[in-house]
């Protein structure tokens, strides 16, 4: 079969092959389908076109595309997950590159003909579908490349996630430009370069990912024998790790981090215009959403790093204590209070450091609780509270908002309201990490031992 | 386990080159939002409008 060389026996890896090729492999899929985040780039030239008829679209429909992609990425992660962790890191990985690849030309098709349906099927369901895999497909490899720093080489891959829009945005914004200024269709030739690209890209991690040996581990690495109280001797199959209460805490946990995040994200550029009223020019509002992106990259690979030392759940602690109460200040930080620009843009870039530390150090998390055995296909369940957090976010700030305004109330008001829900929130995941323990014996996968890595003690 | 005595390690510059494969658009990309980043700083409105005495 032609395509025999994407099996799981094909790609494992030669003695001596070095880790840190691992990496790298990860790195080129994380941050090609990071781009989904810098969609936003096409909504305005979107908005301008015009169909055959002279009809064109409205923002709200424009939208559905990103919430398409989003919700995709969320169900083809936990449908596809089991299957992975069968085929392997190599099949998933060229799915995913098949998918979002000919998602940008089917959506290049829509734009072409003015068929908004063609670019949620393409973008919104194939490319989402492939959002999904691709999210997943590196994570259980990665672990099992670095048992002894599992959160540094998870949140090595999810750190591209976030770096992705990064690549994506301007990427976009200069090819539309050179097409528009060489006089030919800026959107559909923009999607299909960018299709093309983003799927050569993805082909160098297809080609460079490799699995471990069964039988390897690091030089030098010796297993500890100390068991800490929550890192699994043993693994738990994926039809068994949802029945427990650890894999619903750690839903909860996810989607109240996400979910707090959005309350950021979402409305970061009116909110610092709204706060500062006269202060903050658009095109610094802007800036403030580059500073955001920044630390949200950073703090997947920083936090997810650190977790390796203060242990997951000191970790999601820190973000559920630490965040609950820079939440709260935020608001005062505004004009009529403190009326400190430098220090609003600290607290909000601290906090959306959280927000994507709590994305990188899942995925341990995961490992710790349930070894390293489905861990793929587990997180793939996981990410459906990204999915979730996806609308319920989004419905809270803008249902607020819209209240506000309807009413006419100062808008800026708003903003504290939304901001202290968050922190509530943070406050139920506060009680979810609290309650987290061990798994029971009776959900472990029967004569599937592990070792266990040398992690810090929870 | 390979003997580590014939077993051929992967090159360096072919680590190196992986590498570099992904940072160099990562630091294209991360490079152009700094540049924006900086708009927060030197891109304000005038004092006048600016200036309100906190309550």
């Amino acid at each position: 079969m032609g395509l025999a060389f994407l099996d799981r026996d094909r790609s494992i890896a030669p003695s001596g092959y070095s880790r840190w090729l691992v990496p790298p492999a990860a790195l080129a899929i994380h941050l090609s389908i990071g781009q989904v985040y810098a969609f936003s780039v096409f909504k305005n030239p979107l908005l301008a076109l015009h169909g055959a008829d002279g009809s064109a679209w409205n923002l709200k429909e424009i939208g559905y595309i990103f919430s398409i992609a989003i919700a995709f990425l969320g169900i083809s992660a936990a449908l596809f997950g089991a299957w992975l962790e069968r085929a392997g890191p190599r099949r998933a990985m060229f799915y995913a590159a098949i998918c979002f690849g000919a998602g940008f030309f089917i959506a290049s098709l829509g734009a072409s003909t003015h068929s908004l349906a063609l670019i949620y099927l393409g973008y919104g369901v194939i490319g989402g579908i492939g959002l999904g895999l691709g999210y997943i497909s590196p994570v259980s490899t990665l672990i099992k490349w670095f048992p002894d720093r599992p959160g540094l080489a998870t949140g090595l891959a999810i750190m591209g996630f976030g770096g992705g829009a990064m690549i994506g945005g301007p990427l976009a914004s200069n090819l539309m430009a050179h097409f528009k200024n060489a006089g030919q269709p800026s959107i559909p030739y923009t999607m299909m370069t960018m299709g093309a690209l983003y799927f050569i890209f993805m082909m160098f991690g297809v080609f460079t990912i490799r699995v471990p040996q069964p039988d390897w581990k690091p030089a030098g690495w010796v297993p500890s024998t100390k068991h800490a109280a929550l890192i699994s001797t043993h693994n738990v199959a994926v039809t068994e790790a949802w029945k427990t209460p650890q894999f619903w805490l750690l839903w909860v946990m996810l989607f109240v981090n996400v979910t707090a995040g959005i309350g950021i994200l979402e409305q970061a550029a009116p909110m610092i215009q709204d706060l500062f009223k006269g202060k903050i020019t658009p095109v610094a509002a802007v800036g403030f959403v580059g500073i955001l992106s920044i630390f949200n990259m950073a703090g997947r690979f920083l936090w997810a790093s650190v977790s390796d030392f203060i242990g997951r759940k000191g970790t999601y602690f820190t973000f559920f204590v630490l965040g609950a109460i820079l939440y709260f200040f935020l608001p005062f930080a505004r004009q009529d209070k403190i009326n400190s620009v430098p220090l609003f843009v600290a607290i909000a870039a601290l906090v959306i450091s959280m927000y994507g530390g709590g994305f990188a150090t899942i995925p341990a998390y995961l490992k710790d609780l349930f070894g390293g055995f489905n861990v793929s296909a587990i997180h793939g369940r996981l990410l459906t509270a990204w999915s979730a957090a996806g609308i319920i976010g989004p419905l809270i700030v803008n249902g607020i908002l819209d209240h506000y305004v309807e009413n006419k109330m100062p808008k800026e008001d708003a903003y504290p309201l939304i901001l202290h829900i968050m922190c509530g929130l943070l406050v139920i995941g506060f009680i979810a990490n609290l309650l987290v323990r061990a798994v029971d014996e009776k959900y472990w996968l029967k004569d599937q031992n592990v070792v266990v890595p040398a992690g810090a003690a929870h | 386990m390979a003997d580590p005595n014939t077993t051929k390690t992967s090159s360096p510059i072919l680590i190196a080159a992986a590498w570099a494969i992904v940072i160099i658009p990562t630091a294209w990309g991360l490079n152009y939002t700094m540049q924006n980043a900086l708009k927060l700083f030197t891109s304000t409105a005038t004092p006048a409008t600016a200036q309100q005495s906190p309550k």
